[in-house]
C-alpha cells in the first residue's frame, strides 16, 4: 500500500550508518516513478540497447559511417578507441531506416498493440485548445520547421515502441543506474534512468522526439554522529536550473514519499522528473533570431510600461507534460521493483564513450537529437550534473546542517569581534581627523605654509574618507549581526525554516482548466486555423478585391470566436482594440506631424510663460 | 478627540469623465439625427401623412422614419452606456470598449480603401487608450489586484 507517511518522523527513521556500502546507501533512498498511463518506455538497462543498435560516425563534410553494425555492438566494442577529425559525432542508431513498407507495417502494429495492452493515453483538454490563436499559428510554424530541421522520422517511434516491447517481454526488468559521490561533506545519491526512446512528440504532443533518453535526481545526505541523514532532493526538470530544483526532504507539500523513498511523477514520453502529480506547461526555446528578440524585448517594454497592459507573449507554444502518475509505479513496494546498477567514473561506457546514445538527427537545435551518457554532453564536453552534482542543484554555497551552525556560529563571532574593533577604532580615527582640523585652520593665512597646507588637507580628506567607511562598516555589520544572531537563535532552538525559501521559480502543474463549451473550445482549436485558411483562399476567389479589408474581418471573427470560447473575451477585446488604437495612432501621427508639433511647441511655450510669469508674480 | 472622514468612494478617474463627455457629445449627435429626417420630411407638423413604402422599397418618408427609428435605437443604446458607464459598470467598459473595437475597424478600413474620417479615427483612439489605462480598468474592475476577487 502507497502511503504518504510523515516526512519529519522519516528523516529519523531514514538514517542509515555512515559505513554503509554504495549499494546499501543507493537502495536505502531508491526513488519510486509514477508514470502516466499511456507510457511506452520505462527505464531499462544500456546493454541490450546496445546490443540492439549499431555505432555511427557522422563527419564533418556530412557523410555517415557504419563503425559497427547491430549485433556486433557490445559495451566492449563502443568503448575502443576510435580517432577521428574534428567535428565527427559519433552516435547508436536503434531503429534503421525503414522502408515505406516497412513504416507502415510497424504503425499497423503499434495500433494493434496498444490495443492488446490497452495502455492508451487521453489527452484531456488538449494542449491546442490550452492556448490562443496566435501561439497555435506559431505552434503551425514550429511544425513546419520539422521540414527544414533534421527530425527523427516518425515511424521510429513505432518500431522503438515494438522492439522495447519484445526486449520487455524477453526479459522484464527496471533499472536505475546508481551514483555515489561525496563532497564539501555532502554525500550524493544519484539515479540515473535510461529510456530506450523519447516519444514526448509522438505519443503526447510534445516537443520532440528522440531516441535514447537519460534522466536523473540526486538525493542529498549529511553525517549526523555515524550515521547518514536526507536533506534535499532534487529531480532534473525542464527550464529549471540550480536552486529551483531541489526540495527540501521534510517538506511534506513538495515532496510525496513512500516509506521513506521520494516519489517521482515522470513526464508522459519526455521522462522529465516532478515533485507534484498534474500537467505542466512547458514552453518550446524557440531559438529566434536576435534582433527578433530584441525588438520583442523593446515592444513588451512599450506594452507594458507605456500602455500599461499587461504581457502577452504570442510566441508561447503552450506544451504540456503530462505527469498525472496515473500509470505504471517502479520502486520499492510497487507493482515493479527495481534492478540497482552501481557505476562511476570507472566504469567504462559511462567515461570512455562520449558519443551520442541514439539518431543524430542533425537538428540544429539539438531537440531531436539523442543525448549522451551521464557523463558528458551532446557535445562531448562534460556534464555539470557529474562532475558538480552540488553545484547543478545550488547546493555548493550550502553547508550540511551539522556544520551550518558551527559556521554561524564562527561568522557571528567574526563579525562580533570586528564590531569591538571598529567601537575602539572609529574614536580614534576620529580624535585624529580633529587633531588634523584644528591643524589645518592654525594653518590659514599664512601663505608661506601653502605646501604643508595642501599636504595636510590631502591627508585629512584620506583619512575623512577611511573614517566614512568604517563607520558603514560598523552599521553594516550591526544589521548583518542581528539577522545572523536572529538565524542562530532560531536554529539552537530547532525552529523550522521556510522550506522553499531558496526557491525563485517553483514548477507547479496547472490546473485543469474547465473551459467554456469545452468539447467546442476543443474541436474548434482542431479546425481554426486550417477554416482560416479555407477562408482566405475564399476570398482570394469569391471577392479578391476586397482582399485586405476580408483577410482583416476574417482575423479578426477568428480570434474573437475563439476569446468567446476560451472565456477570454473581454481580455481579448480590450487587446485588440489597443492594437487598432496604435495603428490609428501611427495613421495620425504620419498625416498630422506638422501639426502636432506646432501643438507641442505651442504648449511648451504656454507652459514655459506660465512658470515665468508665476515667478514674476512672486 | 475628532476623527477625519475617511472618503471610502471610489474616485472617479479624468480619463473616465473624458470618455463620458465623449459619450455625451456623441449622445447628442445621435439625437440630432434622430430629428434631423423627421424635421426634413415635416413629419413634427403634418405627421406620417403618405406612404412608409412602394413596391419592395422605401419612400423617402419611410427611409427617414427608419433612419430615425435607428439612431434612436442608438442614442438609447449610448444613453444606457452612458449610464452604466457614470455608474462604474463593468459590462459598459466592456460595450463600450467592443464598440470602439468595432469603429476603428471600419474606419481604418475606410482609411485604407482612401475614405478617411479623421475625426472618428481620432476620438476612438482617445477612448481606446482611456478604457485601457490600468487605473479605467481596475475602476471597472476589468483588471483585478493580486488578491482582489470579483464579487
Amino acid at each position: 500500500m502507497n502511503t504518504l507517511t510523515e516526512a519529519p518522523a522519516q528523516a529519523a527513521q531514514a538514517r542509515l550508518s555512515s559505513g554503509a556500502s554504495n549499494l546499501e546507501l543507493l537502495r536505502r533512498y531508491e526513488p519510486v516513478i509514477r508514470f502516466t498511463k499511456g507510457e511506452q518506455f520505462y527505464p531499462t538497462d544500456v546493454d541490450r540497447y546496445v546490443e540492439e543498435s549499431s555505432l555511427w560516425a557522422h563527419y564533418p563534410d556530412g557523410r555517415d559511417e557504419l563503425l559497427v553494425k547491430q549485433d556486433d555492438l557490445t559495451l566492449e566494442s563502443l568503448v575502443e578507441q576510435r580517432t577521428a577529425a574534428f567535428g565527427t559525432v559519433h552516435y547508436m542508431r536503434f531503429i534503421e531506416n525503414l522502408s515505406l513498407a516497412e513504416s507502415a507495417q510497424v504503425l499497423a502494429e503499434q495500433v494493434r498493440l496498444r490495443g492488446i495492452l490497452k495502455n492508451n493515453f487521453h489527452p484531456g483538454v488538449g494542449r491546442l485548445a490550452r492556448g490562443g490563436l496566435l501561439p497555435r499559428i506559431v505552434d503551425a510554424l514550429f511544425s513546419v520547421s520539422f521540414l527544414l530541421r533534421g527530425r527523427v522520422p516518425a515511424a521510429s517511434a513505432a518500431a522503438a515502441e515494438l522492439d522495447y516491447f519484445h526486449m520487455r517481454a524477453k526479459k522484464e526488468k527496471y533499472i536505475y543506474y546508481g551514483r555515489v559521490a561525496r563532497q564539501n561533506g555532502w554525500v550524493i545519491l544519484q539515479y540515473w534512468f535510461f529510456y530506450c526512446y523519447n516519444s514526448w512528440r509522438s505519443g503526447f504532443n510534445g516537443v520532440n522526439d528522440h531516441e535514447s533518453d537519460w534522466e536523473m535526481i540526486s538525493i542529498y545526505l549529511y553525517e549526523d554522529k555515524g550515521q547518514l541523514a536526507p536533506e534535499w532532493v532534487a529531480y532534473a526538470s525542464h527550464d529549471f536550473h540550480g536552486d529551483d530544483l531541489r526540495r527540501l526532504w521534510n517538506d511534506e507539500d513538495q515532496l510525496d514519499q513512500v516509506d521513506g523513498h521520494p516519489v517521482v511523477y515522470a513526464g508522459a514520453g519526455s521522462h522529465a522528473s516532478y515533485f507534484r502529480r498534474g500537467e505542466y506547461q512547458a514552453e518550446a526555446n524557440l531559438d529566434l533570431p536576435s534582433w527578433i528578440r530584441t525588438a520583442r524585448k523593446t515592444w513588451n517594454s512599450f506594452w507594458t510600461g507605456a500602455l500599461g497592459q499587461e504581457p502577452v507573449d504570442p510566441f508561447r507554444i503552450p506544451f504540456v507534460d503530462f505527469a498525472r502518475g496515473d500509470g505504471l509505479s517502479i520502486g520499492p513496494g510497487q507493482p515493479k521493483e527495481w534492478t540497482p546498477v552501481v557505476i562511476d567514473e570507472s566504469t567504462p561506457w559511462v567515461s570512455q564513450y562520449r558519443g551520442l546514445w541514439g539518431l543524430f538527427a542533425r537538428d540544429p537545435i539539438s531537440g531531436e537529437n539523442a543525448p549522451a551518457g551521464p557523463m558528458y554532453n551532446r557535445d562531448g564536453s562534460p556534464r555539470g550534473a557529474w562532475y558538480d552534482p552540488l553545484g547543478f542543484a545550488g547546493l555548493d554555497k550550502v553547508p550540511p546542517p551539522t556544520q551550518a551552525l558551527q559556521l554561524l556560529e564562527k561568522n557571528c563571532k567574526e563579525i562580533a569581534e570586528r564590531q569591538i574593533q571598529l567601537q575602539s577604532l572609529i574614536p580614534d580615527q576620529a580624535d585624529e581627523l580633529h587633531t588634523l582640523g584644528i591643524k589645518l585652520k592654525g594653518m590659514e593665512g599664512n601663505p608661506h605654509l601653502a605646501k604643508q597646507y595642501g599636504l595636510v588637507e590631502k591627508k585629512m580628506a584620506a583619512l575623512a574618507e577611511d573614517v566614512k567607511g568604517l563607520r558603514r562598516e560598523h552599521t553594516e555589520n550591526s544589521i548583518v549581526l542581528q539577522g545572523l544572531t536572529a538565524r542562530l537563535d532560531r536554529m539552537r532552538k530547532g525552529l523550522p525554516e521556510d522550506p522553499r525559501a531558496h526557491i525563485r521559480h517553483l514548477a507547479m502543474p496547472v490546473k485543469t482548466r474547465r473551459m467554456r463549451f469545452e468539447r467546442a473550445a476543443q474541436a474548434w482549436a482542431a479546425v481554426s486555423l486550417s477554416l482560416m485558411l479555407f477562408g482566405f483562399v475564399g476570398l482570394l476567389f469569391l471577392a479578391p478585391q476586397h482582399l485586405w479589408a476580408g483577410l482583416v474581418v476574417i482575423t479578426l471573427l477568428f480570434i474573437v470566436t475563439e476569446s468567446i470560447l476560451r472565456g477570454a473575451f473581454i481580455q481579448t477585446v480590450g487587446q485588440l482594440t489597443v492594437w487598432l488604437a496604435i495603428v490609428s495612432a501611427v495613421i495620425l501621427i504620419l498625416h498630422f506631424w506638422f501639426w502636432l508639433l506646432i501643438g507641442a511647441l505651442l504648449a511648451m511655450a504656454i507652459f514655459l510663460l506660465l512658470q515665468r510669469w508665476r515667478e514674476l508674480t512672486g | 478627540m475628532q476623527h477625519r472622514k475617511k472618503n471610502w468612494t471610489r474616485k472617479r478617474p479624468i480619463a473616465v469623465t473624458i470618455v463620458a463627455w465623449g459619450i455625451v457629445v456623441l449622445f447628442l449627435i445621435r439625437v440630432y439625427q434622430v430629428i434631423e429626417p423627421l424635421i426634413s420630411q415635416g413629419v413634427f407638423e403634418n405627421g406620417i401623412a403618405g406612404p412608409l413604402y412602394q413596391g419592395i422599397s422605401l419612400t423617402p418618408l419611410g427611409s427617414a422614419l427608419l433612419t430615425s427609428a435607428i439612431y434612436l435605437v442608438l442614442s438609447l443604446a449610448g444613453l444606457a452606456v452612458l449610464i452604466g458607464f457614470l455608474r462604474l459598470k463593468r459590462w459598459s467598459w466592456v460595450m463600450l470598449m467592443a464598440w470602439t473595437g468595432i469603429s476603428l475597424t471600419i474606419t481604418l478600413i475606410n482609411y485604407f480603401y482612401g475614405q478617411p474620417n479623421y475625426v472618428v479615427l481620432t476620438s476612438d483612439t482617445i477612448i481606446a487608450f482611456a478604457l485601457s489605462q490600468a487605473d479605467v480598468q481596475r475602476i471597472f474592475k476589468i483588471r483585478m489586484d493580486e488578491g482582489e476577487h470579483l464579487n
